[in-house]
């Protein structure tokens, strides 16, 4: 038996010894910060589809585990580009920080194709914002897009956010949160929002997106100022076959192959996709409803000022 | 009363065969299990996350067929073992240097100090301006984790040498070098195999874990992407094989140290 596990050790340090895979020529090829959620279904739809090949674009999307990786990778010169949540943005841009929209990535536009929601269990009696003073609300993590429009969710039915405690849950993990009462509520993004439904016992109280700020621009591809200064090009490139990338995203909402693409980026599996709703993808980053955000992150205290969003988002993402 | 007592005594408990109570741990680990797969099945505990350990094997034996756990450990592997040389290797010499230098000692240390009780998922986010997110991030962050362990073990190590081979090399008039490397390092390999030892888990557990906060492949990821997934068979399977790696490379260490530091134990 202890040779056996010898034996076995000495093999996977064998294993160790692989060489790491050798990187493709010709194509400019551009590094894609992504959080491997439906959101970015687009951009890969468009890289299978060679919009970006053809362009002589080729992708390396980075996939991240969290947000930290993201910006801060952006910045330090590790990525090109990188998707994240507008809040991120304007923050990074606060800051000081070199950092430019570029394009649309995600928006909440229907009502009826927002899966996402706040569920709390259904005999608690949390039917409002006003309800839930003095108890929980999980997020994934506090400062971001999810946090400021559950906030702005209590605010518009009733409540008062500062009587509100916010806890950082990660998103696999609302649910049993919910369940056995560590939190009273929790702001949930597809698939789990999903499966919560499913499940029975949970109840959806409420949908901050749409009910907050119906076409909310919640997610966008952000660059540095530097890369479109030095590359516009690659900048230009990068947008146009990512636009060809959402229309062929949003003439394929009920196609299985659209299925079958997200469950190869997320690992999950194509019956928990049906059972969502897909939302469309927009082409271009309104600017409107960005201005809204950063309001409602003044009035959340996030932002001190308001900022010249002229200049955050660059023509190429209008 | 004489000498031979206590070889009969060792004698006596030899009989007694070690592997009869190892048997006792894998008992105790099998009725874990089976209390998780029941509670699984009959519902004492309902969670998505809870699924009954005979899936957990099945998804084990599956993601083998596939390949793609074996790509993730290897690549975990690959970080955490040249992380391990780096460490190793600044660990070892600096704990002689400054062990037996005493201006080295002063200026050095105090850093030293500070920088050891930062715990890594703080470090992380301000080195990914300065290292980037890919490979190197990872190895500098398991090289600065598993440094500690073997410097400290190496120090100490050296500063309690018995003095009498000090004093016996010195009546050779033996040069510093020579003395530190054919006297001093030979005496202190005991400890330095004790902090490589501590060091060895501590790589794999440092690298996994900058894995799961900045990482985009290995098995931290892994564990990550399952998890967002909802595929927790996956990841109880991949917490399997990290487990058992973790324990092969502690057995090769002791196998190794076996061979390599024999008069380990005796001083």
């Amino acid at each position: 038996m202890r040779r056996a596990f010898v034996w076995l050790g000495l093999a996977m340090l064998g294993l160790a010894a692989l060489p790491t895979a050798p990187a493709a020529a010709d194509l400019e090829k551009v590094r894609v910060s992504i959080i491997p959620i439906g959101d970015v279904a687009p951009l890969f739809a468009a890289v299978q589809n060679g919009y970006f090949r053809e362009v002589g674009l080729e992708i390396d999307t980075t996939p991240s585990a969290g947000g930290a990786a993201g910006i801060p990778g952006l910045v330090g010169g590790s990525f090109d580009i990188a998707y994240g949540n507008v809040v991120s943005a304007l923050l990074a841009a606060q800051q000081g920080l070199d950092v430019k929209v570029i394009a649309a990535g995600t928006n909440v536009t229907d009502p009826k194709l927002d899966a996402t929601g706040i569920f709390a269990k259904s005999d608690s009696g949390i039917k409002s914002g006003k309800d839930l003073e003095g108890k929980s609300i999980a997020v994934n993590t506090r400062n971001n897009v999810i946090w400021l429009y559950a906030r702005a969710w209590v605010k518009a039915t009733g409540g008062d956010p500062e009587r509100v405690t916010f806890k950082e849950v990660p998103f696999p993990q609302m649910e049993d949160a919910v369940r056995q009462q560590r939190v009273d509520a929790a702001f949930m993004v597809p698939p789990f929002s999903i499966v919560a439904a499913q499940k029975g016992g949970l109840g959806k109280v409420g949908m901050p997106y749409s009910d907050v700020q119906p076409g909310v621009d919640v997610g966008q591809y952000v660059t540095t100022g530097k890369l479109l200064a030095t590359k516009p090009d690659t900048a230009k490139k990068f947008v146009a076959a990512l636009r060809k990338g959402v229309e062929w995203y949003n003439a394929n909402l009920t196609n299985e192959a659209l299925l079958t693409l997200i469950s190869g980026y997320t690992k999950a599996d194509v019956a928990l996709l049906k059972l969502a709703p897909v939302p469309t993808a927009p082409s271009r980053t309104d600017i409107s409803q960005v201005r809204k955000t950063m309001e409602l992150m003044i009035e959340s205290k996030l932002l001190p000022a308001p900022l010249d969003l002229d200049k955050i988002v660059d023509p190429l993402a209008r | 009363m004489d000498g031979l007592e206590g070889l009969r005594n060792d004698r006596s408990s030899r009989r007694a065969d070690p592997n009869d109570r190892r048997a006792y741990g894998f008992l105790l680990l099998a009725v874990l299990l089976l209390f998780w797969e029941v509670s699984s099945r009959a519902g004492w505990i309902v969670s998505a996350y809870w699924p009954p350990v005979s899936h957990i094997f099945a998804a084990a034996i599956a993601q083998l067929a596939g390949g793609e756990i074996l790509l993730s450990l290897a690549s975990t592997l690959r970080r955490a073992a040249i992380g391990y040389v780096a460490a190793s290797v600044a660990g070892i010499v600096l704990g002689i240097v400054l062990a037996r230098n005493r201006a080295l000692r002063y200026a050095l240390l105090p850093l030293i100090e500070i920088v050891r009780p930062m715990p890594t998922p703080a470090v992380i986010p301000p080195l990914i301006l300065l290292l980037g997110v890919d490979d190197a991030l990872k190895i500098f962050i398991v090289a600065m984790a598993s440094f500690f362990p073997i410097f400290s073990n190496t120090f100490a190590g050296v500063a309690t040498i018995d003095d009498t081979l000090i004093q016996t090399a010195r009546t050779f008039r033996t040069p510093t070098v020579r003395l530190l490397a054919r006297v001093v390092f030979p005496a202190t390999m005991p400890a330095i195999a004790a902090g490589l030892r501590t060091a060895t888990s501590l790589c794999l557990v440092v690298a996994v874990l900058s894995e799961m906060i900045a990482g985009s492949s290995g098995i931290g990821y892994y564990l990550v992407e399952t998890q967002y997934a909802m595929r927790p068979d996956l990841m109880y399977a991949a917490v399997l094989y990290l487990a058992a790696t973790g324990y092969a490379l502690n057995r090769i260490f002791l196998a190794l140290e076996a061979r390599l530091v024999p008069w380990m134990g005796r001083s």
